[in-house]
């Protein structure tokens, strides 16, 4: 009788070289069996080269990779049919309908009892099972191929940035698709710029920058880890109350709508600054107080934000 | 090598031509148009059957009897001038490029020179100065008037001569290098058979590699248990079945139209497999000169292109200037076109065989080539 392995991936020491270009700097890290990990970092960071690498479909420069507990160099006639992969950018046959494209890929795994409808309920595809591919929106297609990356039951699923480009309502449907996966207990490996899809999905998730990973671990420990303090938002009627904050040693700045905002360590800072304020007869109109997300962690660790455009109204 | 995925692959690429509009038409309704076209074009020079005007102002016997003559040898559908009429203005209203006009007194100067008395020849009266003027009223601009008006005269010669009474002294001896009359149709079909084929293998495999590489299918399918074999071999596949379609669909038109007289055996079948390994093996390796799927397509035409009209598949190469058929030899398309007429046309075995040989020869290198330069992991 086998066991089976503890740990579905090992990356040991995994560098690739274009060129002159870095992409990924002897990086080393694991992924255990039945769990979901993300891999997150903005574009560039080396996510998919590293992917695509466990994935056999790029060699590595130096460094070993075992999948399954096989060599992703010499072993990829074995691994291939014992994972499923969402490439980046996914595409399929224009005029092939849904239905069709997953038969298609269950014939070239050789898988006779495939469950078509299955997967199809399962991207929630009904509908649209007779669509021709090149009719579908861009969720559509990318649910179809987390679809085709079930075809044959693999072991490991790997997801290469599924929900890039979609519109929120197209991404929270595939997360959908996604966690009903996640239930399936499969071995899923993510790679996302999203941090909410990683805070949402992942059991681990290890960030990546420039071609390194600078953080792994659940998206709490990471938190905690590395941005340990609550974010005070007030809306304050005049700017009294600033100068209030300041005066006790805190470091208030006004967002962008003239809310105020001050980072602080506890939660007693909380109180003593909202006491301060009625005490001086300024209590706040209202108040909001947050955990730090991956979002701050990212920013914490690197200096720069993981998409364009998305810290606006983040304390660092 | 797996059948079963090989299989799967060409019910794909079937199901995607039936529904591709654009496909079909290249495959099957171009090819056809162009056989139409040019058949119909051509069919006037095949019949050698030209339209004649005739105005016989002598109204007599002997001048009917030469306007049956004209007729009957076969080069004239004649027409019939009205004497009364103007047949310059004839000519002019009715868009006529040629009206021969037959003179009054034609009977009258064959009698004096012939010297017939009571119908019988008497050399005490024939007058070997009598003769008679036919007018041609002609229109110079157009192409067949001066191929008309030289069947004429070489016809109006033999009369001539055969009434000087002497002997010819050049007779022309005439052995047709075919066995049978072929017609120009019958020479263009295979051309556009191998042009045909040569498109579709081409752009075909240009299509496979380059677009699907571009839009992530091919990514895709390296994580499966496909091979670049098991592709590279359903996609030809693939391309012989259209090339078969595109070719019986081109056969079946011009045997219905044209009522075409070709040879079909086994020979036409080589000749399409080994045109889709060659120039299925071009496209291939076009695809990995050219990265991009647009600049591959564009690579496409400019070979293809050219090709078709320099490699005979539309008009004889003795048309061409010298260092154009030099040309002309070294494209493989010329080798398909002259090896689907030694065939088809001439029913030349030892020909086809040569033509194979090149063919074969050039496929292997290509082909060859063409699997070494196909990439299908990002081995990079």
């Amino acid at each position: 009788m086998t066991t089976e392995p503890e740990h579905a991936i090992d990356v040991e020491n995994l560098t690739k070289r274009y060129g002159d270009l870095l992409a990924v700097n002897d990086i080393s890290f694991n992924v255990r069996t039945g769990e979901v990990f993300a891999f997150l970092g903005p574009n560039g960071a080396g996510k998919t080269t590293t992917v695509e690498i466990i994935e056999t479909i790029r060699t590595p420069t130096s460094g070993t990779v075992r999948l399954l507990g096989m060599d992703v160099t010499t072993r990829k006639r074995d691994i291939v049919p014992r994972i499923g992969v969402l490439p980046q950018g996914f595409s399929s046959f224009d005029r092939i309908t849904v239905r069709e494209t997953i038969q298609y890929y269950a014939r070239l795994f050789c898988c006779r009892n495939t469950d078509v409808d299955g997967l199809i309920e399962l991207a929630n595809l009904k509908d649209k099972s007779q669509e021709q591919f090149k009719n579908l929106s861009g969720g559509l297609k990318q649910r179809l191929g987390i679809a085709l990356a079930l075809v044959n039951d693999p072991e490991v699923v790997f997801l290469d940035e599924p929900t890039t480009g979609l519109d929120p309502r197209a991404r929270r449907e595939v997360w959908e698709v996604l966690l009903s996966l996640k239930k399936k207990g499969k071995t899923v490996f993510l790679t996302t710029h999203y941090m909410e899809e990683a805070e949402l999905l992942a059991d681990t998730v290890a960030i990546i920058s420039k071609g390194k990973i600078i953080a792994m671990g659940s998206p709490d420990q990471l938190i905690e880890r590395n941005a340990n303090y609550l974010v005070l938002t007030l809306k304050t009627i005049d700017g009294a109350p600033f100068e209030i904050i300041k005066r006790m040693g805190f470091e208030p700045v006004h967002d962008n709508h003239r809310n105020i905002k001050v980072r602080v360590e506890h939660t007693d800072d909380l109180q003593k600054i909202l006491n301060a304020m009625k005490d001086a007869g300024a209590s706040p109109l209202s108040v909001d107080v947050r955990k730090p997300n991956l979002e701050s962690v990212f920013l914490k660790l690197t200096g720069e934000a993981l998409r364009e455009g998305s810290v606006e109204g983040v304390l660092d | 090598m797996s059948l079963r995925v090989i299989g799967a692959n060409l019910v794909v690429s079937l199901k995607t031509f039936s529904r591709e509009k654009a496909a079909m038409f290249f495959t099957i309704a171009f090819p056809i148009i162009l056989i139409l076209v040019f058949g119909t074009i051509f069919l006037n020079q095949d019949n050698g059957s030209f339209d004649l005007h005739v105005q016989d102002l002598d109204q007599t016997n002997s001048s009917a009897q030469l306007v049956k003559t004209l007729e009957l040898n076969g080069k004239f559908k004649i027409t019939t001038v009205e004497p009364a009429i103007n047949a310059t203005q004839y000519a002019k209203d009715k868009k006529v490029n040629l009206v021969l006009v037959i003179p009054s007194g034609y009977e009258k100067a064959l009698v004096r020179r012939l010297g017939l008395v009571g119908g019988v020849p008497n050399a005490a009266f024939r007058d070997p100065n009598a003769s008679v003027t036919v007018t041609y009223i002609y229109d110079a601009s157009a192409s067949s008037t001066s191929t008309k008006i030289q069947i004429l005269r070489s016809g109006f010669a033999v009369v001539n001569q055969g009434m000087s009474g002497q002997p010819p002294f050049i007779r022309a001896a005439e052995t047709s290098m075919l066995t049978k009359k072929y017609r120009f149709i019958e020479f263009f079909v295979p051309g556009i058979i191998a042009m045909s084929v040569m498109t579709s293998s081409l752009s075909g495999a240009v299509n496979m590699n380059a677009e699907l590489r571009q839009t992530g299918v091919i990514r895709k399918l390296s994580t499966t248990p496909i091979t670049r074999t098991d592709w590279i071999l359903s996609n030809i596949l693939y391309q012989f079945i259209l090339a078969v379609i595109s070719t019986m669909a081109i056969l079946v038109v011009s045997y219905a139209v044209f009522s075409v007289r070709l040879q079909i055996d086994a020979w036409l079948f080589v000749f399409i497999v080994l045109a889709v390994f060659a120039f299925g093996g071009i496209g291939m390796i076009l695809t990995r000169v050219a990265n991009e799927a647009e600049s591959a397509a564009a690579a496409a035409n400019f070979i293809m292109y050219p090709m078709m009209f320099l490699s005979g598949s539309f008009f004889p190469l003795e048309m061409m200037p010298g260092f154009l058929q030099t040309i002309a030899r070294i494209l493989p398309l010329y080798y398909v076109n002259e090896g689907l007429r030694a065939s088809m046309v001439f029913a030349d075995n030892t020909a086809a065989l040569h033509y194979s040989a090149l063919i074969g020869v050039f496929a292997t290198v290509v082909f060859v080539l063409g699997i070494n330069t196909t990439k299908w992991e990002e081995s990079k």
